[in-house]
């Protein structure tokens, strides 16, 4: 059991709660700013949350434990994946079982829990929600597990302390098609697990077109602080694991204290960075029908499957 | 000293015991009597299951308790495994049985067989020859048969399901006599050693008929697409602690079956089996899934549930014969255990499952998800029971299913070192099926547990429902513990299948051998984390529901201190402004499922009719709309209905034949007889 | 330079390649089919040129700068031309839908892959081992123009059919000489020219470019 090791955990999972917010202020910014618009700054979401948080708890009639434990369990399989991912350091005391296999299997349990609560309203909105994210939570899976496969091709595992401490001795396996295309079909499947555009619109209120928002809408006060934390940081520690598996450096892979301090600060530059890039990104694009998102699917996990092929025929295994 | 001698013996009194129960005793005491008896031969297929999981071996041969043949049997690791999870399954449905049957079938025939097709489903895995290995089989189709119609009184559909059930399972039936009395003609004897002794002398053409007869004689047992047709209507009329028995512990033995013959009596083959398997696994998984997913039976959502998870099995026997004719041991039994882990897992959740569905069904008198709902506040155990066993089902932690399929594609993503191109294309196959799989599991769950349990009643049925009694509370809830304990522990289990692996030929221990006797398995770790000891790879599943607990806590206690607002206040539900919603306003199974059955819509093919009526003065108007909507099981459709229609036209061409002569009887009789001694004569 | 970078850039190449063919079946707006098609041809130079400063044949340098003007240049400008005469703009509904579209494309590259494993055998090497991509493609361009129906969706999986056989001759024999690539590439003109007059005589008889209207003419 190594100290540093355990700083690293709590240093990260610290990072990913208070940075959540921050991140998705940041995203906003830079939209806002991109569509002309002055914005709120980046600290509106905190601000948001601690006034919600000041707000009376209000449970909707006829719901049941479901409704009342689904933000709760949001936000914490979240937080145990903040402390699986390697985001500061690939040898922590959990590193041995930070599994990529989990990690995603945690975070879909969070969007069934959700689900389940959208159901419990028993409200149109509420089952409309629930109904399509686990459409979309269903047709994602195999585009994940395939991008899991081609990244632990190379390292010969799924533990993620191993794959990224792989590609950081031998940073020349990202620069391959394997890579790149494993790349590409996890920042789609990310873009449609986190409900942003072209998969969903956070920003909407239109019936026809919410996923996620129908779902949580009667969420409000305390739990809706929580279910936005929750998204919030669901959106970190996948833009997280995005950083660490495709660009890893920085990471510290020793037992020194400096190396995490950098770390730190490595990890929350380059999380800024792909959310400022993401948000960017988003101004561009329009939000596809519902129908279409298992075209958009299809195509990721089509680039994922090349991924693995690309892998085993390329390097002649 | 050896405990399964007695084990097994005391199973066979008690099932006699308790058959001499349900035909003797006066209707009150006749459940409890024959569900203690039953529960009894449960608990000692349990026993005698465990002592050969812990090692112990047991043969006898009994030269004169059958003509001819005589009757061998044999428990070793690998039986022992499927004996254990019959037992249990065994013990959980006979408790769940005795309320359930206070109301239902307590009838003297179904009460009296009930022990038998338990007794038969521990025994089964027992047999150690082909005759009695048949003849258990048949015994265990014929008595589930008659379990299956206990309720043909009731309703109509219960007869046609028992119909379907009946042919396919003789159909499947004539392909195990076939396989397995061709291979012992073959070996020139019938005992299993024989049939081990003398594999390697068949030709291949001989052991790959054996292969693909017993692959669909026993695929037909285990759903195996497209031989499943029998499911979607056997299952759900099935009473439920029947179905639970036939889901959880029957399907199992077709893997066994499988198992039994493709690795421990063949000895493996090539690579073009493993294959096959691994094929039909992923179309079984997936189709399975997908028409769970969109199914509105809460019932035969379950039925293909079961489909669904016995691919998965399939996937993993497959990729185990892949790896074994690859010459990669250690990978081979990995799979294997993989596959043998799900089979245990899938039992413990799906007798749950059917436990509780059943316990829907009678408090509800329905089904059907569209008209259930707002369970929660009135069964509240039951609701719980079933959320425990749909959290196994959909293979997420801190699930028990999440860790059978971990192993499994664990074993498949480190399958890229077996050579050949064939696997190479079939691995990234097989893992997108097992993903795609899992996600529209959890898809098909939510809706079975959100929809038919949560919020508020749809019909005045399910507004009406009642917790069940206790014995039915108690059955399912063993089954509950049985989950969680694999869930939070399933390292206990890694010797015992490490050694079911070894006993179906696959040591798991490289070609150097050389593992001790303890850790000989290919996953190791004890009660804290599941290793694989020859991959790099781990999993500690205790620790992840701790942590989970602990964040949720963590949670908790961080929102208390830190809100400011006043205390907890109920309010309405949003409407938009409206009145309060009513149920009609809530989305039903098929409404949820519907985004889904668009996607899938080339695959499933669904049935759509509008008929609009307009009022007699104008076409314009319209008087009423009727909108009907069916998804038929599209390979039941294409596959079957023809061959049926070809059947029942060469029935009616045949019915010339008979004009009720009794002469011309006769006359066929006559000639067929001299046609056959003509045909002696020529040949010899 | 050196074996690892000569392969990783090759191997990228290749990557695009194959992307672009899949792009196709993707996208729906006809432009976006040119511009694709565009990059691939650029690809497919990249391949050429690496081929050249690896086996170190100037020859092959010529052939690649042909390809980059005739694939990148010429051709795209081409069909452009013919997009804007024609107004249409996207593909309307293909005869396989885009999922089954996308998910026949990765069973086709499986194949691929399995199809010339034997052939990758005889001598492995960084080129040989991208042959599949070559493969995949000619697959690929073939599904495109048995399930589109717009005549420039047409010209597009011809010419990927093209751009994947040049492709597999470049890496089975690591670069043709430059009279055959010449031959070819004037063939591949010829063949545009004459599908454009051909699409613009439909245009004149249907209204339209869908290639199902031609069944009119059988009756």
């Amino acid at each position: 059991m190594n100290p540093v090791g355990t700083v690293a955990v709590v240093a990260q999972v610290v990072l990913a709660c208070a940075g959540a917010p921050w991140l998705a202020g940041l995203m906003r910014q830079v939209r806002a700013r991109l569509e002309g618009r002055v914005g709120a700054g980046p600290g509106q979401p905190w601000r948001d949350l601690r006034k919600l948080l000041h707000k009376q708890p209000v449970t909707a009639t006829g719901t049941g434990p479901a409704f009342r434990a689904a933000p709760l369990v949001v936000v914490a399989t979240a937080v145990v994946a903040a402390a699986l991912v390697p985001l500061v350091s690939t040898r922590t005391p959990v590193s041995g079982d930070a599994d990529l296999i989990v990690v995603v299997a945690l975070l879909a349990l969070g969007t069934v829990s959700l689900a389940l609560a959208g159901l419990d309203t028993g409200t149109a909105f509420g089952g409309m929600g629930a109904s399509r994210e686990m459409t979309v939570a269903a047709l994602v899976e195999p585009t994940l597990l395939m991008s899991v496969f081609a990244l632990s091709i190379p390292a010969d595992s799924t533990n993620l302390a191993a794959i990224v401490t792989g590609a950081v001795h031998d940073p020349a396996r990202l620069a391959t098609p394997t890579g790149l295309l494993a790349a590409v079909a996890l920042v789609a499947v990310t873009l449609a697990e986190t409900g942003r555009l072209p998969v969903d619109n956070p920003s909407t209120h239109l019936e026809l077109t919410m996923i996620h928002e129908a779902m949580v809408l009667e969420y409000s006060g305390p739990d809706l602080a929580l279910i936005e934390l929750g998204a919030q940081l669901r959106l970190t520690v996948l833009l997280g694991l995005l950083a660490s598996l495709f660009t890893p450096w920085g990471i510290a892979t020793g037992t020194g204290a400096a190396a995490l301090v950098l770390a730190l600060v490595v990890v929350t530059v380059k999380v800024a960075l792909l959310g400022a890039l993401l948000a960017a990104a988003e101004v561009f694009l329009a939000k596809i029908r519902l129908f279409r998102v298992p075209e958009l699917l299809a195509g990721s996990f089509l680039l994922a499957l090349l991924a693995v092929a690309a892998s085993y025929f390329l390097t002649g295994e | 000293m050896n405990a399964i001698a007695p084990a097994l013996a005391a199973a066979s009194g008690l099932a006699a015991a308790g058959s001499a129960a349900g035909l003797v005793s006066p209707e009150r005491l006749r459940p409890a009597l024959v569900g203690v008896c039953t529960a009894g031969v449960g608990a000692a297929g349990l026993a005698a299951g465990g002592a050969a999981l812990g090692g112990q071996r047991w043969s006898a041969s009994l030269p004169d308790l059958l003509p001819l043949a005589g009757v061998h049997l044999a428990l070793d690791a690998l039986s022992g495994l499927f004996t254990a999870v019959s037992g249990g399954v065994i013990v959980v449905a006979a408790v769940y049985g005795i309320g359930y049957s206070r109301q239902g079938p307590a009838g003297r025939g179904v009460q009296a067989v009930l022990p038998l097709f338990a007794w038969t489903l521990v025994m089964v895995p027992a047999g150690a020859a082909v005759s009695t290995f048949l003849l258990l089989w048949e015994l265990m189709a014929a008595s589930s048969l008659l379990l299956v119609v206990a309720e043909h009184r009731k309703r109509a559909a219960v007869r046609e399901a028992g119909v379907w059930y009946a042919v396919m399972t003789h159909l499947g039936l004539v392909c195990l006599l076939i396989a397995l009395v061709l291979f012992a003609a073959r070996a020139g004897g019938e005992t299993f050693p024989a049939l081990r002794a003398a594999s390697d002398t068949l030709s291949p053409a001989v052991r790959g008929t054996v292969f693909v007869l017993a692959l669909a004689g026993f695929g037909s047992k285990a759903d195996m697409v497209p031989l499943h047709a029998w499911l979607p209507r056997a299952y759900p009329e099935a009473p439920s602690h029947v179905s639970a028995l036939m889901s959880a512990a029957m399907a199992n033995l077709g893997a066994y079956g499988l198992i039994r013959t493709a690795f421990d009596l063949l000895g493996g083959g090539p690579r073009w089996w493993g294959l096959l398997a691994v094929a039909l696994g992923a179309v079984t998984a997936v189709y399975g899934i997908v028409q769970a997913a969109v199914a509105t039976d809460l019932k035969c959502l379950l039925a293909y549930s079961t489909s669904e998870n016995l691919g998965l099995v399939l996937i993993g026997i497959g990729a185990a014969l892949l790896f074994d004719a690859g010459g990669n041991c250690a990978l081979a039994a990995l799979a294997l255990v993989a596959a043998l882990l799900h089979v245990v897992n899938h039992a413990a959740f799906k007798a749950l499952l059917f436990g509780a569905a059943g316990s829907v069904v009678r408090a509800t008198g329905t089904r059907d998800l569209d008209a259930l709902g707002g369970l929660r506040p009135r069964m509240p155990v039951t609701t719980a029971l079933f959320a425990v066993g749909a959290l196994g089902a959909i293979a997420l932690p801190p699930g028990n299913g999440f860790i059978s399929e971990w192993l499994l594609l664990q074993s498949l993503i480190h399958g890229l070192a077996a050579p050949g191109v064939a696997t190479a294309v079939m691995l990234p196959v097989a893992i997108a099926a097992i993903a795609l799989s899992a996600g529209l599991a959890a898809a098909a769950f939510v809706k079975a547990l959100g929809v038919g349990f949560f919020a508020r009643p749809r019909s005045a049925a399910a507004a009406r429902a009642h917790e069940s009694p206790p014995t039915m509370l108690a059955g399912a809830g063993l089954s509950a513990a049985a989950c969680v304990a694999l869930a939070l522990v399933p390292g206990v289990l890694a010797d015992g299948l490490g050694r079911a692996a070894a006993a179906a030929g696959l040591r798991g221990a490289g070609p150097t051998g050389g593992a001790g006797a303890a850790g000989g398995g290919p996953i190791g770790g004890g009660e804290l984390r599941l290793r694989l000891t020859e991959l790099s790879g781990r999993l500690a599943p205790l620790w992840i529901a701790a942590a989970l607990v602990a964040a949720v806590a963590a949670v908790l206690l961080l929102v208390r201190a830190l809100a400011r607002g006043p205390r907890r206040t109920g309010a309405p539900l949003w409407a938009c402004g409206a009145g309060a919603p009513t149920a009609r306003m809530e989305y039903t199974a098929t409404s949820f499922a519907e985004p889904l059955q668009r996607v899938f819509d080339d695959v499933l093919a669904p049935e759509q009719d509008v008929d609009v009526t307009p009022v007699r003065e104008s076409a314009y108007l319209v008087e009423r709309v009727r909108y009907q909507h069916r998804v038929p099981d599209r390979i039941e459709h294409r596959l079957y209905q023809p061959l049926l229609r070809l059947l029942a036209r060469a029935g009616r061409a045949g019915r010339r034949l008979a004009d009720g002569s009794v002469h011309r009887y006769l006359g066929y009789g006559f000639t067929t007889l001299v046609a056959v001694l003509l045909a002696l004569v020529v040949t010899r | 330079m050196s074996e690892s970078l000569y392969t990783q850039l090759l191997d990228l190449a290749c990557g695009v390649f194959l992307l672009a063919a899949v792009l196709v079946l993707w996208r729906r707006q006809l432009a976006a089919f040119i511009r694709v098609f565009a990059a691939q041809g650029i690809a497919l130079a990249a391949i050429a040129a690496l081929l050249a400063l690896h086996e170190h044949r100037w020859d092959l340098l010529g052939v690649a700068v042909l390809i980059a003007a005739l694939r990148a240049g010429l051709l795209p400008r081409l069909m452009r031309g013919a997009l804007t005469a024609g107004g249409e703009t996207h593909e309307s509904e293909p005869l396989v839908n885009v999922t089954a579209s996308l998910l026949t494309a990765a069973a086709l590259t499986l194949l691929a892959y399995a199809v010339t494993r034997p052939l990758t055998e005889l001598a492995p090497t960084p080129a040989t081992r991208a042959l599949p991509i070559g493969l995949a493609v000619v697959l690929i361009g073939f599904f495109t123009l048995a399930t589109r129906r717009r005549a420039l969706s047409q010209v597009v999986g011809f010419l990927l059919v093209d751009n994947g056989i040049t492709a597999v001759a470049f890496l089975a024999t690591s670069g043709v000489p430059l009279i055959v690539e010449l031959g070819v590439s004037f063939d591949v003109l010829f063949a545009v020219l004459v599908l454009q007059v051909l699409t613009a005589r439909m245009r004149a008889a249907f209204g339209g470019t869908d290639l199902d209207d031609l069944r009119e003419l059988h009756d």
